[in-house]
């Protein structure tokens, strides 16, 4: 099969990768662009490691054809943060030593990230909805839930200062 | 073990300190073997057998090599090392004309891509003669049951030994049953009078399935050959010397050629202790001449891992009416998979010996199946057998209208205490966990709780204490003096949860320094000083102590130094903000860093410092946790909420609170994973029917409360500052606090794992067809 181009926007800059038509967007991601950050758990959406954005929503990137993001804004873990200044969800995941073997965290970031931009004060209950997509197996996820609540807090005081 | 004194505060040893490659771990830039892209790098797939029990006739593999972008196409008779009467999995590299599990690899390719790699093991073709499979461990115990191994194959028992460390007398009668591939038995007075005199004898049956352990990371390696001869592997392992063992066991191959380099481990729990993928990977990549990587996926992981074994436990036990412990009788079935090496040990001596009972017949059985073959996973076998004990001594309490936790503790053991295998208990704090969880106000207010409860739910508060021995292993660490006076350690110490943080601090507390002027790095099978396994919650309790004389060394070293530069005596020296000075003259002294660029200055006659210390340990630090569930059950439905989970757990010494918080929580959920909705389910067959992470049920956020913590201290006599091993306990009681809490809300004593909707309904519907 003939590869095809893909041309999208990843973290805000502007790619265009020859892909095969049947690679998806994860692979296209960690093998053409170089982007790692994303990780294959299961392969089949299960397990949430591999979770980007595409447009602004949460996106199981194992499961969606590297052609599908074409003209589309994607952004990965490596976008989250800007420059050598982590966002204030890794660094709260930082501070409150979430990250234990770490396989999981980049997707639960994704996920979390999303989750406040459009919820951005939200319950326990919601945190944990948010991240529900998203195994982890060393955390128990409870310090996850803190940390993803103090960002909130962080990324609310942030906005009233601004 | 003696501590060194310092003159102020350091920042060591029980701080609460974040693990310094946090940024690394939440930027995505820290890379696992899947993330490794050497130039020419080949791609490898297994074509794996869809029968649990086969005779091979024939594989035709042409079509396979013929395709484009193919490499290498392997089968058995490729491998000339391999050895028909394969006694461990590792070595059953390839299937010899005989397949045994479902999942079990039959043929290797690699090429240039891995779709590529798929579409060539679509174009083998193998021929199978379908045999009966023994499927189910009772039936398989069972003569005339269809063979598992090869006629000859000797059990092994190298995990057992790794990682319990629990001494056990063999069986001295063998059964003859064709599966049976190990036994134990340990006895102690007369069961059968015991029984005779006992007001009460309550008989179970418990059931554990097979759970797999559920790292995110599946299995990974990288495998490529110098020209010399030389292999390289980058593995996610839990040990590299491990690794490196027994890849050079399974290919023939010496030790001093083969470097493993333990990569980032995403996720463990004893699954990646032993050799799985690495003999076929480094095949393929000397047969090929080029690098390759072999990922597995999650279905292979769920089909053809190597699981927690399922786990059957008849359990007999008598008491007196007034609670007395009279007699225990038991018999643990262990369902190994297709291979021998399951722990039996662990079995009898927390059936028989976390509580004092004077006579007992406790006998362990291991069985072969056609089923993935079985490995540690995190405190093996403990959670199955405590779900047993303590889900028993729960309902003698209920029968006999005892207080469960007055009950428990008037027959828990304590130090001195002889277990099952004569052995004396280690000094331990089962007794203040058990303690500390009743004062919980969850506990005191677990009437007013339940009653407090509607909706047509019902509400149920349960407990359970477990525990394990805690592992042991030889093990070494260097530590060197900088020189601008930091601090350089070194093991072989693969760190997943965060303990090489905790590591540093023992260093900088035992040295003199913080613990930001200490670097640690994990070494790989060429550098580091031999290391043991991340396993069997031993890293503290051993890398520590070396990690701990290892400072203390460098710290004697630095002395020595000091007290010639300074012409005083060592005994007059202390070490104060980065300087080495004479008690009491503070203008008299030498900094660090003067020290450390005296070892490293060209013609200095000064020595560098270099601490280090080799270990080897016998004494064992059992750690003990209690867990508390307050859960409501819809009786309609049988589905659980868990409302209130607490953790109570003796550490020893919580060198570092966040490691040590960490452990606790993601073990209970571990726990809890295991009690409420784990299993793999295998049909008739021995085929899997939930290869899926759908289907493979694990708990999610939204699944559980916010777990509470509660860290008790009983210092351990042996271990670095009093630590014990922190990793294992907390996975082992939840199974059977949550069956506990069930039978408080509905009544009924549930006793198969996992504790699930379905289960719990027919439970609650059975007991009101019964009243």
């Amino acid at each position: 099969m003939a590869k095809q181009v893909l041309s999208c926007t990843v973290n805000g800059e502007p790619v265009e990768v020859l892909v095969q038509p049947y690679a998806t967007l994860l692979d296209a991601l960690r093998e053409d662009l170089g982007l790692t950050g994303p990780k294959e758990g299961c392969g089949t959406g299960d397990c949430g490691a591999c979770t980007v954005h595409v447009d602004g929503k949460v996106v199981a990137s194992c499961l969606m054809l590297a052609m599908q993001a074409r003209g589309r804004q994607v952004r990965t873990i490596e976008g989250l943060g800007t420059g050598d200044t982590l966002h204030p969800l890794q660094d709260a995941f930082v501070r409150h030593g979430v990250p234990q073997c770490g396989f999981c965290i980049p997707g639960v970031l994704m996920a979390a990230a999303a989750l406040l931009e459009e919820n951005p004060r939200p319950s326990e209950e919601e945190i944990r909805y948010g991240i529900a997509g998203n195994l982890c197996r060393c955390t128990g996820y409870t310090r996850m839930v803190t940390a993803i609540s103090e960002a909130a807090d962080t990324l609310a005081s942030q906005g009233s200062a601004r | 073990m003696s501590t060194m004194k310092t003159t102020r505060d350091i920042k060591g040893v029980g701080v609460a300190i974040p693990r310094p490659d946090g940024p690394e771990k939440v930027t995505g830039r820290v890379q696992y073997v899947g993330d490794i892209k050497p130039k020419g790098l080949l791609h490898a797939k297994l074509l794996r057998s869809p029968h649990a029990h086969a005779k091979i006739v024939s594989i035709d593999t042409r079509a396979a090599r013929a395709l484009p972008g193919v490499r290498a196409v392997l089968t058995a008779a490729d491998i000339p090392e391999l050895k028909r009467k394969a006694p461990t999995r590792a070595h059953a590299v390839l299937a010899i004309d005989r397949v045994v599990f479902a999942g079990q690899p039959v043929a290797a390719v690699a090429a240039d891509e891995p779709a590529i790699a798929e579409e060539a093991l679509d174009l083998i073709e193998v021929e199978y003669q379908v045999l009966p499979a023994a499927v189910d461990p009772l039936e398989s115990m069972q003569p005339g049951a269809p063979p598992v191994a090869d006629a000859g194959t000797e059990a092994d028992t190298s995990e057992a030994l790794a990682h319990s460390a629990v001494a056990m007398a063999k069986s001295e009668t063998p059964t003859k049953a064709v599966n049976v591939s190990q036994t134990s038995r340990v006895t102690r007075g007369d069961v059968a009078k015991g029984f005779a005199e006992s007001d009460v004898v309550l008989e179970h049956t418990y059931r554990v399935p097979m759970v797999h352990q559920g790292y995110l990371e599946p299995h990974a390696v990288l495998a490529e050959w110098d020209s010399t001869g030389h292999l390289t592997l980058w593995a996610s392992t839990q040990g590299s010397f491990n690794t490196r063992s027994e890849v050079a066991d399974v290919l023939g191959i010496p030790e001093n050629r083969i470097r493993v380099i333990p990569v980032e481990c995403g996720g463990g729990f004893g699954g990646k202790i032993r050799a799985l993928c690495e003999p076929i990977t480094a095949v393929l990549a000397k047969v090929t001449g080029r690098p390759v990587r072999y990922v597995m996926t999650r279905r292979e992981e769920l089909e053809a891992g190597m699981p927690a074994p399922q786990v059957i436990i008849k359990l007999k036990t008598g008491v007196k009416r007034d609670g007395t412990l009279v007699a225990i009788d038991a018999e643990t079935v262990i369902d190994s998979g297709a291979f021998s090496g399951a722990v039996l040990a662990v079995s009898a001596v927390f059936l028989g010996s976390m509580y004092k009972w004077p006579a007992f017949d406790l006998r362990g059985f291991e069985v072969l199946t056609h089923k993935p073959s079985v490995a540690a996973y995190r405190a093996p076998v403990a959670p199955q057998t405590i779900f047993a004990i303590e889900s028993q001594m729960e309902q003698i309490a209920r029968d006999l209208d005892l207080d469960p936790v007055e009950f428990r503790m008037r027959h828990l053991i304590q130090e001195g205490d002889q277990m099952v295998n004569g052995q004396p208990w280690q000094s331990n704090g089962a007794k203040q966990v058990l303690a500390r969880i009743a004062e919980h106000p969850h506990w005191k207010s677990r009437k007013q709780w339940v009653a407090a409860g509607g909706n047509g739910k019902r509400r149920g508060v349960g407990l359970a204490l477990g525990g394990w021995l805690g592992g042991l292993q030889p093990t070494g660490a260097t530590v060197r003096l900088n020189p601008d006076g930091s601090l350089a350690v070194l093991t072989g110490q693969v760190d997943i949860a965060g303990t090489n943080i905790a590591l540093a601090q023992i260093a900088a507390s035992t040295y003199g320094v913080d613990t930001d002027l200490v670097r640690i790095t994990t070494g790989d099978t060429d550098t580091a000083p031999v290391t043991g396994l991340s396993a069997g919650s031993k890293t503290i309790y051993t890398v520590g102590a070396a990690v701990l004389q290892a400072a203390e060394d460098a710290r004697r070293q630095t002395f020595e130094i000091a007290a010639k530069e300074l012409e005083a005596s060592v005994h007059d020296l202390e070490l104060v903000d980065g300087k080495v000075v004479v008690r009491g003259m503070p203008d008299k002294g030498i900094t660090l860093a003067a020290i450390g660029k005296k070892g490293n200055l060209y013609m200095s006659k000064t020595p560098p410092v270099l601490g280090r210390a080799n270990p080897a340990f016998s004494q064992q630090a059992p750690g003990f946790a209690a867990q508390l569930a307050r859960l409501e059950v819809d009786p309609d439905t049988g589905e659980v909420t868990i409302h209130d989970f607490v953790v109570v757990q003796d550490v020893g010494k919580a060198i570092n609170p966040i490691g040590v918080e960490g452990q606790m929580q993601g073990g209970a959920v571990q726990s809890l994973g295991m009690a409420l909705t784990e299993g793999l389910q295998f049909d008739d067959t021995g085929r899997l029917t939930n290869p899926s992470l759908l289907d493979y049920r694990k708990l999610t956020a939204a699944d559980l409360p916010s777990l509470e913590t509660i860290i008790v201290e009983v210092p351990s006599p042996a271990g670095p500052f009093g630590a014990r091993g922190v990793g294992e306990p907390p996975i082992v009681p939840a199974p059977a606090a949550i069956a506990n809490a069930l039978q408080d809300a509905t009544g009924a004593r549930l006793t198969e794992l996992p504790l699930s909707p379905e289960r719990i309904a027919l439970a609650i519907a059975r007991g009101a067809a019964r009243t």
